[in-house]
């Protein structure tokens, strides 16, 4: 079985130069991509299954022996986040399709956009399954350099800008990751990360926490944890809706997986919890505030993005099994949930021509659907019951109250709070672009819009009230997976508690990576 | 229990797509669930009553989440509340709306899933499904009181009661957090009794306590209620008087066992209680608008139930569900008459309205029923409710305890306003007023009066059947335990201070209508100038404000701002752990050889001129410095691959930027304040420096041996070739490769995206290629008069002004072009053990193309490179993640590559790794990178250039820039 685990790399690279070199034929291209990644989505539910059923799945590729060679390992998390990231890609592609086609190519150029996409996709699969810390460097630097790309297409002025704060930001946060990694080599003599796991416990301890600080601040960086955030919220609402859906749900949380995994194997010991626990507070509170001032419904969706980021960490940060699979489960909701409303944020563009509240209006009485697909993924982000933002918040409360040291109450207090102060800014877009009427629009005064910021480097487009049918299409795949993941929350959050305990202690991972195997 | 949730939520999608069809005739489709509910409920009667009815099904079991419901008697009152209400409420909706309401469908689903909440919240044994219940309601009461959206208050209301009840109800859902993790459990009938004690317990009480308050519309988060009343009325009747606002007095029911000896629990509710019966009784008596009159008669009478049953006696929690269930009656009756009245005479102001009484009787003898029973009338329900609330609080003061006075005090005056609204509602609705022009003719509908005809008639047989109603409430009012003697529910009690109680009541109720003009006059002149309303005003845009002042201050735009945060960031965090280590700066060797110190300084010093060069050229040149510097280290620790890879790759990007330079102007963005500038100098070398220390850190703390030690013997042995650094790119870490070969190929991607725009423009070398070959064979299109065969080989006299060319150069280019493709082929193919390999080779064809284009311009790149860059990216792509693939299917794992050993006869033999497959893969890429740059940065900005096309990457860069520094200059102004 362990033979899915490079293909999952493999097929969308394949899948990249074959649309490389069918550039000149659109609809194979198109073709080539749904097929790559719907096989790279199938390739990801089976891993699940058999990852679940039977233990880590391990590569040696090239059949060097780890540690020497590099080694892919897939485990319930890295299996997990194949198959959600896996799913949103692919729901992504097919409303990119949807938009390239109702424009005409004008604004999502298809030969470059599916080359490039296919190797973000690569990207993000290669570091999941990363066994090595400077294969997960590649895999990163993979999805960057895509994602670089994606985020210029079209190369308007407003794109280029957001486009030069987030490729120097992103050098700066690779730089400093290159740097953990030759100091990390440095310090042990490996790259292997089950290998680092074992020799780091040798270190002086006090080495042990700079080392860690450093991976974390390259990570931090990556995740948009406060106040290493500041470059999302000016480059992702720039890009074309369905760039930012796929930049949002996928990009931070590859962030937070390598977070995750930092303080499960790489450093395992508690004395950097209380740090993280207070960068999830202010990450929490300083977004969402960001949320709050923003009337820009693209730009206030990446202000969330970051505050909910700080849930993820808050989960990591607690350091017990409860609390990161609390975090597990939350990766998986904020993926399709935030996806999912970049998307209809997408929609909402096609019908209003803007995303900014201060001059949508009426768009109810437009298209109820495109309502119905924006209220229920923004209930969902707000925590509201039953969705899965609830069940994952639930899961964070319950563990922060488990911890039960003053901190963790405070964070308790805090990720209550935000989930308020995140429903506020949701309902307001909700009352004043889809309730308000349109000839309300011009001359509105109120105190709920006075403070609002619009977003300085916005695009302006064309209304064209046309929708296509594959956009909508694939903003209700998008939708029915964010109610699918509460329908079956009790088996997936049960999935992710196993995957919380088997990151609990080292030594399975170490085993399954450098120990006897078949 | 769980059925009849399945049929509200499918009753509720199926009622939004019937509506088209249906019209108002759905509500009768929505009332079926409501309709079940209530028959469940009174078939189970005897199991429930007798030991309590429960189904379970998990749903997250990890969490504690569990469909876990259950029917005991206080939850069966109000399933049958809720079910039966809701049943009658929209059977009136049938008769309120018209066919052609808008966004009546989802109007229609929403209150279909709104009593579907409500039957699940108070069925619900779990409390995390309650909440979810809890915040359901809270939802669809969002979507229904702002159903007529055009309308701004409608709005602006349904927002306020989302954040306000939300507000609650997340507080609510942190204290059973708190709860369930101290008891282990979250079972509400067992939290309920059983509720952890010390500071949990009463922290945990506390939070319940706030959602209660904001549910119920408890002082000070009460004022979302009357705000709400821009609801449709069936949602007012239904919502805001019968079932949601009730959610909070359930609950205060619900957790009386396990929280009325906590401290805080019974004082908060009492005292909060009474000042809301205060405050909305004589509000009650200034509104004209009969909706807003009821909606602070249910405020105050909120408060009455809240300060009853919070109250903590058996007797005084009897009288409180007496009271509730004769509330939930007589308020939505009166809500549904209000209904009635604007729907039939246009408006709900009492000053407007004269006459209706005789114009609609059966109405008004309907109004009058539910009026008495508010005012506590015998022998209606309120009555009964009320005397045994009273009763029980004298029974309390007279037993010692102080709060029973306190709450029969204001109890009795609220009570007395009570009376006095009652009286001013059916006066204000249905009476004849001097100086009012009487009301029209009225059809009554015997279908739009059945409901609240119904319900009047309910409030009055559990007055008269005072003794039933007691069998029903005793059982749950038996929770708390009895002291003495237990009170029953009935009319009559005998003559006591209750009933003296109930009488001055009714006395001064009367006595302050009567009076109404002069308590108008001193309430206009008490009016408040400030109101908790405006408070959750303040709040809110104290929020915006601190909102848009924070992101402000964070959020600036500046990239050099963003770096300089992350610096800090860095330099703080690595600095403390370092001082925390307090190392002994390992004793450490300057050099090995004498090339490091020169390498070494070369390139510190060409890094240092290059951040304060004046000129692009200037900067971009000492930044090549730097990286010769490096490939003089690679050279002298031995690895002459590295060094050429790093040689040729430096000058690659020097052509790359040269090509961009040539548009942009020559000089760099203006130049800064010193302070600015020694700021930044100051955290560069911070970095820097931290950086040098804790490499010498890291590396002096290293024990194990590095893994790098076994490459060389590994090289040979199972990679077959003896240049390490090669076989470890190409197989020992080939998968790293492999992922830096799709980086080369998104970057080149990306570079045409910037360049060519819309398209990756495959038409631009179709084009070249086919005018390239034809002025390559002398076969061009156009008539070939001043042609000539020799011209030919030389492109550039036909494409490229004479000024710009170099014969010279183009001849040797020529020359040497096919011995450097040989040259990069060979360097390809030796690379396995020899100095090399793909990237070097593949860098060195690049240069040759590089010379081709330098020398004579596009269309010679054209004939020199007759493929597209981007079939060149692909395929080596493809040869690359082949030689991954292909061993899968061979079983063994990706990229395994295999020695053969191949005797080609004469020729000697050859040995062959299939990992050179994989090399070839990386030759091809480098090749397509360097064309793309060239084909996009170089010929294709030379087109726009030499067409005055669309403006350029360069001068889109060129603007950006600019935009830049000007906005740095004005943030830092």
């Amino acid at each position: 079985m362990n033979l899915l685990v490079p293909l999952v790399v493999l097929l969308p690279l394949i899948g990249a130069a074959a649309a490389l070199l069918t550039g000149r034929r659109p609809r194979l291209q198109r073709a080539v991509t749904v097929a790559t990644l719907s096989a790279v989505l199938a390739i990801g539910v089976v891993l699940v299954v058999v990852v679940d059923a039977s233990g880590p799945l391990v590569m040696d590729v090239g059949g060097w022996p780890a540690p020497f060679g590099i080694v892919l390992v897939v485990d319930r998390l890295a299996a997990l986040m194949v198959s959600v990231s896996a799913a949103v890609l692919l729901a992504v592609l097919v409303f990119a399709i949807g938009q390239g086609l109702a424009d005409n190519d004008a604004e999502t150029p298809v030969s470059i956009y599916h080359p490039s996409y296919l190797v973000l996709a690569a990207g993000v699969m290669n570091a999941f399954v990363a066994g090595d810390l400077f294969n997960l460097y590649v895999g990163f630097e993979i999805l960057l350099v895509a994602s670089y790309v994606l985020l210029t297409l079209g190369g308007t002025e407003a794109r280029i800008r957001a486009g030069t704060t987030y490729v120097v930001v992103s050098l700066l946060s690779s730089l400093l990751f290159l740097a953990a990694i030759a100091l990390i080599y440095g310090a042990t003599g490996t790259v292997n990360i089950a290998q680092i796991s074992e020799r780091v416990a040798d270190l002086p301890p006090e080495l042990q926490t700079l080392l860690h600080a450093f991976l974390l601040i390259a990570f931090g960086i990556k995740a948009a944890v406060f106040p290493l955030s500041f470059w999302l919220p000016d480059s992702y609402p720039t890009a074309p809706a369905p760039v930012t859906a796929v930049f949002a749900g996928l990009l931070t949380k590859v962030g937070i997986y390598a977070i995750i995994r930092t303080e499960t194997i790489l450093f395992p010991t508690p004395e950097l919890n209380e740090t993280l626990l207070v960068i999830a507070l202010l990450t929490l509170v300083v977004g969402i505030l960001g949320a709050i001032a923003q009337a820009d419904i693209k730009r206030m969706l990446s202000f969330t993005l970051v505050s909910h980021i700080g849930y993820m960490v808050l989960g990591v940060g607690l350091g017990t099994a409860a609390g990161v699979a609390a975090a597990v489960f939350y990766t998986m909701h904020h993926i399709v949930v935030q996806t999912t409303l970049f998307l209809a944020a997408g929609l909402v563009e096609r019908v209003g021509g803007t995303t900014s509240v201060s001059r949508l209006g009426g768009l109810l009485s437009a298209s109820p659907l495109v309502g119905a697909l924006f209220l229920i993924p923004a209930l969902n982000l707000g925590g509201i019951p039953p969705f899965s933002g609830f069940i994952g918040k639930l899961g964070l409360l319950e563990a922060a109250a488990e911890v039960g040291t003053p901190l963790a109450l405070v964070l308790l207090a805090a990720a209550v709070a935000v989930s308020l102060l995140t429903l506020y800014p949701l309902a307001r877009t909700w009352n004043l672009a889809f309730w308000r009427p349109q000839q309300e629009v011009q001359e509105y005064t109120s105190a709920l819009t006075a403070e609002l910021q619009d977003n300085p480097y916005g695009d302006t487009t064309v209304a064209t009230r046309s929708l296509s049918r594959l956009m909508v299409g694939a903003t209700i795949g998008m939708v029915t997976l964010s109610v699918a993941l509460t329908v079956l929350a009790g088996p997936l959050y049960a999935l992710a508690e196993r995957a919380g305990s088997d990151l609990q202690g080292t030594s399975r991972y170490i085993s399954s990576v450098l120990g006897d195997r078949p | 229990m769980l059925v009849v949730l399945g049929a509200f939520g499918i009753a509720s999608v199926l009622v939004p797509a019937l509506t088209p069809r249906l019209g108002t005739r759905v509500f009768l489709l929505a009332a079926v669930p409501a309709v079940a509910a209530v028959v469940h409920a009174a078939l189970a009667a005897p199991a429930v009553f007798a030991r309590g009815v429960s189904e379970r099904v998990p749903w997250v079991p990890a969490l504690g989440l569990t469909l876990d419901t259950r029917l005991d008697p206080l939850s069966w009152v109000l399933a049958l509340l809720v079910g039966g209400v809701g049943a009658l409420v929209l059977v009136y909706c049938r008769s309120y709306f018209r066919n052609d309401e808008p966004h009546l469908g989802a109007f229609a689903g929403s209150l279909t899933a709104f009593a579907g909440s409500m039957y699940g919240l108070v069925v619900a044994d779990d409390v995390y499904l309650l909440f979810v219940f809890w915040e359901l309601t809270t939802v669809f009461s969002y979507l229904l009181i702002g159903h007529y959206s055009s309308r701004r208050a409608s709005r602006g209301s349904a927002l306020q009661a989302l954040l306000v009840t939300t507000f609650g109800g997340l507080t609510m859902l942190a204290g059973f957090v708190l709860l369930t993790t101290a008891a282990g459990t979250s079972r509400l009938s067992e939290l309920a009794t059983r509720a952890p004690e010390g500071a949990v317990g009463t922290v945990g009480a506390v939070l319940i306590v706030v959602g209660i308050l904001s549910k119920s519309a408890v002082v000070p988060l009460h004022f979302w209620l009357p705000g709400a009343m821009a609801a449709p009325t069936p949602v007012s009747a239904y919502l805001h008087a019968a079932a949601m606002v009730k959610a909070g007095i359930y609950l205060a029911a619900r957790f009386s066992p396990a929280f009325a000896e906590t401290p805080g629990w019974r004082e908060s509710l009492v005292l909060l209680g009474l000042v809301t019966m205060l405050v909305g009784g004589w509000r009650a008596l200034r509104e004209t608008d009969l909706k807003l009159v009821l909606a602070y008669g249910t405020v105050a009478q909120l408060g009455f139930l809240t300060a009853a049953i919070g109250f903590g006696t058996r007797d005084a929690l009897l009288g409180g569900l007496a009271l509730l269930v004769a509330h939930a009656l007589f308020k939505s009756t009166l809500f549904l008459v209000v209904g009635i009245v604007d729907h039939d005479t246009g408006t709900r102001d009492l000053r407007k309205l004269s006459g209706l009484g005789r114009a609609a009787p059966a109405l008004a003898v309907v109004a009058a029923l539910a009026a008495a029973s508010m005012a506590g009338l015998p022998p209606f329900a309120g009555f009964v409710g009320k005397e045994t609330v009273l009763a029980a609080m004298v029974h309390a003061g007279e037993s010692g305890d102080v709060l029973g006075w306190i709450a029969l005090a204001g109890s009795t005056a609220g009570s007395a306003l009570t009376a006095a609204y009652a009286a001013r509602v059916y006066w204000g609705a249905f009476a004849r007023k001097p100086g009012v022009p009487d009301v029209g003719v009225i059809r009554e509908s015997p279908a739009f009066l059945l409901a609240p005809a119904v319900l009047a008639v309910l409030g009055l047989a559990g007055g008269i059947a005072a003794p039933g109603l007691d069998a029903v409430l005793a059982p749950v009012a038996d929770v708390l335990p009895a002291e003495g003697e237990v009170e029953h529910l009935a009319l009559w009690h005998g003559i006591g201070i209750p009933l003296l109680l109930s009488a001055v009541t009714i006395g001064l109720g009367l006595g302050a209508f009567l009076l109404r003009e002069p308590i108008a006059r001193v309430q206009a002149r008490l009016a408040l100038r400030r109101s908790a309303s405006d408070a959750y005003r303040g709040t809110l845009s104290g929020i915006d404000r601190v909102a848009a002042r924070t992101t402000k201050v964070v959020q600036r735009g500046s990239l050099p701002y963003y770096l300089a945060v992350i610096l800090v960031v860095f330099v703080v965090a690595v600095v403390s752990a370092l001082v925390r280590l307090a190392p002994p700066l390992p004793e450490a060797r300057l050099w090995d050889q004498p090339m490091q110190p020169v390498a070494a300084v070369v390139m510190s010093v060409a890094a240092i001129a290059a951040t304060v060069a004046a000129k692009r050229f200037q900067a971009v040149v000492l930044v090549g410095v730097t990286g010769f510097g490096m490939a003089l280290l690679f050279a002298d620790f031995g690895a002459p691959d590295l060094a050429l890879t790093q040689a040729l790759v430096e000058l690659v990007t020097l052509v790359a930027f040269v090509l961009v330079l040539r548009r942009l102007p020559a000089r760099l963005g203006t130049k800064h304040g010193s302070s600015f500038r020694l700021g930044r100098a100051a955290l560069g070398i911070a970095v820097g420096a931290i950086m040098s220390v804790v490499a010498l850190v890291a590396l002096a703390a290293r024990t194990a041996t590095p893994i790098a030690v076994e490459f060389p013997r590994l090289a040979v042995d199972g990679g077959h070739g003896v240049n390490v650094v090669n076989v470890t790119l190409v197989d020992i870490r080939g998968w790293d490769t492999m992922g830096e070969l799709s980086v080369i190929i998104a970057a080149a991607t990306g570079v045409a995206s910037l360049v060519f725009l819309s398209s990756r423009s495959d038409r631009m070398p179709e084009f070249a290629r086919r005018s390239g070959l034809s002025l390559l064979r002398g076969r061009s299109g156009r008539p070939s008069a001043d042609h000539d065969d020799r011209g030919s080989w030389l492109l550039a006299g036909r494409t490229l002004a004479p000024r710009n060319r170099s014969i010279l150069l183009e001849v040797v280019v020529r020359l040497v072009f096919p011995a450097l493709i040989v040259l990069s082929l060979y360097l390809l193919l030796a690379g396995h053990n020899a100095p090399g390999g793909g990237f070097a080779g593949g860098l060195v064809a690049g240069l040759a193309l590089v010379a081709r284009y330098l020398a004579a311009g596009r269309i010679e790149l054209a004939a020199a490179a007759p493929v597209s860059a981007g079939a060149l990216l692909g395929s080596g792509l493809l040869f690359a993640t082949g030689a991954a693939v292909v061993p899968l299917f061979l079983g063994v794992d990706a990229l395994t590559s295999t020695y053969l050993d191949l005797d080609l006869g004469w020729f000697g033999s050859v040995s062959l790794v299939t990992s050179t497959i994989f090399d070839v893969g990386v030759y091809l890429v480098v090749i397509g990178l360097v064309l793309d740059v060239l084909r996009s940065l170089g010929a294709e900005v030379d087109r726009q250039e030499e067409e005055g096309d669309e403006p350029s990457l360069a001068g889109r860069l060129e603007a950006e820039e600019q935009r830049r520094w000007t906005a740095g200059a004005g943030a830092r102004r």
